[in-house]
């Protein structure tokens, strides 16, 4: 009689150990939904790129978070010149703001001519050299 | 956190009632104990959930609850296997628990952490070589690991792992600003390598130091994301591993244990084949927690934890500590990878990996996944110095997940972090398969081994099946209360036969092969076994059996072999039903554990039943048989061999006993003259003798639930002229003669013996063991000639005495039995007496077997 009881009791233990397990995962993976949902919502703020001194680049407009410059043809904006790195420099929209980061090009990245050490915030009218190329930043604000 | 919760008050509930499911009663003492740690624990979590929430509220959420799930679960196993170490843990859980709260209040820790990393790291160093000098073991003899002070020991090895990864991320994150230099770690590698080495020589402590080198190579590696670092330091265990192996005892011991287990069960694997028996009798849903015997394993409240939860919560059990695990995993390496800098992040993920190596190494190394190391399980096992490095690591973690703005900091590499994390729980994962193995593949062939202690202590709560004589006098039976029966043997002659059932000297005899039926699991319905498995993790109650001896001629027997050294047995001719079996000297299997040793050491090896283990030259004592083989060919002699019969063995014309003047062939065939039979034999081809030795069963051992011996005849022929003298080298057992001659009172018929004959089911109903050969018809054969020529004067039957030599003298032989035309049970008696005589043996047969035909 005592011993089914215990057995009761053992059945329940277990299945109280699962509940635990399952809540951990359904929270864990809800937690999971909510983000990508959160991060789905968010609007990115389009970025626009020209230069000044060379007029045969055209503008360029992105509505992603990440945008890469540099020489290789895979980059968002390829530039030709000796001086510019493979993979140069990378602008990436993350905290409600973009952000220039150099990815350790020989040569280094300027913003506004100081060289860009670690990742730095732009706002509208920011110049960014990268070799001898200057770009010229335009952010437009979310409505 | 509130299922955790209602997880340990269940647990504790059932180990409270767990004493009443064992002993089947009521009236038992209840376990208490474990409720002190419970409060101690329910308390001490919701107050430092609370003063969470206050000083970490955007922490990450899960850690606490799981960490509490885990550390109340050890706690809850640690005073379900001794509460006196269940106490101490729980004050250390509290001083855990008030570390915790004291460190949340202290502002800026992580970057006093950083900012004085030398001086914790030479703390840290200085302190473990302190255990070179004043190391002392807690538990007596062992590895100096611990400085101990007035009852309190602490192991530093364990503080120095800790703050080896505090030194690492912090002397990472300070010299890796952007790019990576080999040159760089030469501090730090030498630090390392230098701490490894000493612990592995001078400690021996072959997990400790493995442990050095896996996070270090972790850390290097997720800082630099260069394979390679792994790589090289894979081959520096290895061959730290090989070194090790060739140098230092321990470590050698240790592998072989791993490797090859099961060489050396009782000695060096001892715990390794043990921890895998207890994770094998854990089955998919576990004893019961207090309803297993993880206790048999050494240090089971330590380093052998695992197996002990498994064994009492099953697989089901297994897998969930091991998500759990996997969890902290996860978890643990997502908040490194949200870490606002680079110290942070290396320290979380040094944790992480930190807690999840140990826990591999440790879960992996009871069942047998890697060598043993002595570690500890994070959280679970007992260990103050274990406990609270975990605690503490817990809530570095836990104040790193703390970030109010997300924000991370920038990260080189990402895919270290998802390869550490896949290999994590990649072995974790093994760690599962591998424990399934154990318990759904192997769990019968390793429950049934003879150094699994739980069958015995099962015994010592349920009623072992009784062991009766054909009259149902109980000679065998287990006494006393639940929890302390012990097997009594009533008739103590009878121990050779009936044998033993003894955790320490394990079984002999009936009580070995009746096992299965003695103890329940064979005979009772499978449901029955099935369900008193799951519920009292017992066996069922044993089924009684009943043997075909006769209580009463064996008294006789025994009493009139007392003072002899040999065996007699008597059995029914017709069914081979042994009435008698008697060996002397014996034992007393009551009083093993006072006499075992003078009994095995004796010459006169009273352990030995004759009957079925004595190895005999037959000698003359087979003339019955060849003489019925002549008969039936018709071609004895006209001319009886005249010549001077003796006595005196050193004569040819030897015989057992003087055959008188004048004799005839059936006098000489009864008075064991080998000469004549010698004679008669040289019509009988070899080869055709050795058929008709196959034939009476002298090669293979009677079917027979008892002891005895392989057998060995390689030189039948060879020796055949000295068959009759007992120079041949075929040897048997008194019981193979007496299965032979009972052809003769059987006419011809070959009767395998049986002595047990049936068993109680759990209806009440006395039910056969099914009979195993048919009878054998001897071919070419005229047995009932043969024993009625040899039927003569006074006895009621036919007799022949012979002697052979052994190689330690000689063996006198007495075979008789009932004559063809016996009107009641035919019965066959044989007695092989060492170094007596020929009338000594034929005297203590006639009375048995005048007593059981009368």
């Amino acid at each position: 009689m005592l011993s089914i009881f215990v057995l009761l009791l053992r059945i329940f233990l277990m299945i109280v150990l699962f509940s635990f397990l399952v809540w951990t995962i359904y929270t864990l993976w809800r937690d999971l939904k909510i983000q990508s949902q959160i991060l789905l919502t968010k609007k990115i703020p389009i970025i626009s790129l020209y230069s000044e001194s060379d007029p045969s680049l055209e503008k360029v407009t992105f509505s992603k978070a990440e945008v890469s410059i540099g020489r290789d043809d895979s980059c968002d904006i390829p530039l030709t010149e000796e001086t510019i790195s493979n993979r140069h420099a990378r602008l990436t929209y993350r905290h409600m703001h973009w952000w220039v980061e150099d990815l350790l090009s020989t040569n280094g990245t300027y913003l506004n001519d100081e060289r860009v050490e670690t990742p730095t915030i732009l706002i509208t009218g920011d110049e960014l050299r990268i070799g001898k190329t200057i770009l010229v930043i335009d952010i437009q604000p979310v409505e | 956190m509130n299922l955790a919760a209602v997880f340990l008050f269940v647990g504790c509930v059932i180990l409270t009632f767990a004493p009443a499911v064992r002993f089947h009663t009521w009236q038992v003492e209840y376990r208490w104990q474990q409720w002190v740690g419970f409060v101690v624990w329910l308390f001490g979590f919701s107050f430092v959930y609370r003063q969470a929430n206050r000083f970490l509220p955007d922490r990450d959420p899960y850690l606490l609850p799981i960490i509490s799930l885990m550390v109340g679960w050890g706690l809850l196993t640690i005073f379900r296997l001794d509460p006196v170490f269940g106490y101490r843990q729980t004050i250390w859980l509290s001083i855990c628990l008030a570390g915790f709260i004291i460190g949340l209040r202290i502002p800026g820790l992580l970057s006093i952490l950083r900012r004085y990393k030398y001086i914790w790291l030479t703390l840290g160093l200085l302190l473990t070589l302190f255990t070179f000098f004043y190391g002392t073991y807690p538990g007596g003899k062992g590895p100096n690991l611990w400085l101990g002070c007035c009852g309190i020991y602490l192991q530093p090895s364990e503080f120095l792992k800790f703050l080896l990864i505090i030194y690492l991320a912090a002397y990472l994150a300070d010299s890796l600003p952007s790019k990576f230099r080999l040159i760089r770690l030469l501090t730090p590698t030498l630090l390392v390598a230098g701490s490894a080495l000493l612990i592995l020589i001078a400690q021996r402590d072959l997990g400790t130091a493995f442990l050095f080198i896996a996070l270090y190579a972790v850390v290097i590696y997720l800082a630099s994301g260069k394979r390679r670092v792994l790589l090289f330091s894979f081959i520096t265990v290895l061959c730290a591993l090989i070194a090790g192996y060739l140098i230092f005892d321990v470590i050698q011991l240790r592998i072989e244990a791993w490797l090859n287990p099961w060489l050396d069960p009782n000695g060096r694997s001892f715990q390794i084949v043990q921890s895998i028996i207890s994770v094998a009798n854990g089955g998919i849903f576990g004893r019961g927690i207090g309803l297993g015997s993880p206790g048999v394993i050494p240090i089971a409240h330590s380093d052998f934890i695992f197996p002990s939860i498994v064994e009492e919560t099953g697989l089901f059990g297994a897998v969930a500590l091991v998500i759990l695990y996997a969890f902290f995993t996860i978890r643990g390496f997502s908040v490194s990878l949200h870490a606002p800098n680079q110290f942070q992040r290396f320290l979380a993920a040094g944790i992480t990996a930190f807690i999840i190596t140990q826990s591999i190494l440790i879960m992996g190394g009871t069942i047998r996944l890697l060598p043993l190391t002595g570690v500890t399980l994070p959280f679970i096992s007992y260990g103050g110095s274990s406990l609270v490095t975990s605690f503490f690591s817990a809530m570095l973690l836990m104040i790193i997940s703390n970030q109010a703005e997300d924000q991370p900091a920038v990260i080189y590499q990402s895919k270290p972090y998802l390869f550490i994390g896949t290999v994590f729980l990649a072995g974790l994962v093994t760690i599962v398969v591998l424990t399934t193995w154990w318990i759904v593949v192997r769990a019968d062939g390793l429950l049934a081994r003879n150094d699994n202690p739980r069958r015995f202590i099962s015994d010592q709560y349920v009623q072992r099946g009784k062991i009766l004589d054909r009259n149902n006098k109980i000679l065998a039976e287990t006494l006393g209360e639940p929890g302390n029966y012990t097997r009594v043997l009533h008739y103590p002659p009878l121990s050779a036969v009936v044998g033993y059932s003894n955790s320490n000297y394990g079984q002999g005899g009936l009580e070995a092969s009746m096992d299965a039926v003695l103890r329940g699991v064979q005979g009772n319905s499978l449901f029955t076994i099935f369900s008193t498995r799951l519920l009292a993790a017992q066996y069922p109650v044993g089924l009684d059996i009943r043997l075909s001896l006769d209580l009463q001629l064996q008294q006789i027997a025994d009493s009139l072999m007392q003072t002899k050294k040999g065996g007699l047995v008597l059995l029914n001719a017709e069914t081979g039903e042994v009435l008698v079996m008697s060996t002397a000297p014996s034992f007393d299997s009551n009083s093993l554990q006072t006499n075992w040793e003078t009994w095995k050491a004796s010459d006169d090896s009273p352990l030995l039943n004759r009957v079925t283990q004595g190895q005999y030259p037959p000698g003359a004592a087979t003339g019955g048989l060849v003489l019925a083989q002549m008969l039936a060919r018709a071609t004895l002699p006209v001319s009886i061999p005249s010549a001077n019969w003796s006595v005196s063995q050193n004569e040819s014309d030897y015989c057992a006993v003087f055959p008188g003047a004048n004799p005839t062939w059936e006098k000489l065939i009864s008075s064991g003259c080998t000469a004549a039979l010698t004679m008669i034999n040289k019509s009988i081809q070899p080869t055709e003798m050795f058929s008709f030795y196959q034939q009476i069963g002298f090669f293979d051992q009677p079917d027979i639930p008892v002891e005895s011996v392989e057998l060995v005849t390689q030189k039948f022929v060879e020796t055949y002229n000295s068959l009759f003298t007992g120079g041949s080298d075929l040897l048997v057992s008194p019981l193979q003669v007496a299965v032979a001659a009972a052809s003769l009172s059987n006419g011809g018929m070959i009767v395998s013996p049986q002595i047990a004959t049936a068993y109680l089911s759990p209806n009440d109903v006395w039910l056969l063991f099914p009979a195993k050969n048919a009878p054998l018809q001897l071919t070419a054969t005229n047995s009932d000639a043969a024993a009625a020529l040899l039927s003569s004067g006074t006895f009621p039957g036919w007799e022949i005495l012979a002697v052979a030599k052994t190689e330690s003298g000689k063996v006198d032989w007495y075979v008789a039995g009932t004559p063809p035309e016996w009107q009641g049970t035919p019965l066959t008696i044989v007695v092989a007496l060492e170094n007596s005589t020929p009338r000594a043996a034929q005297n203590i047969g006639r009375q048995v077997f005048n007593a059981a035909i009368n």
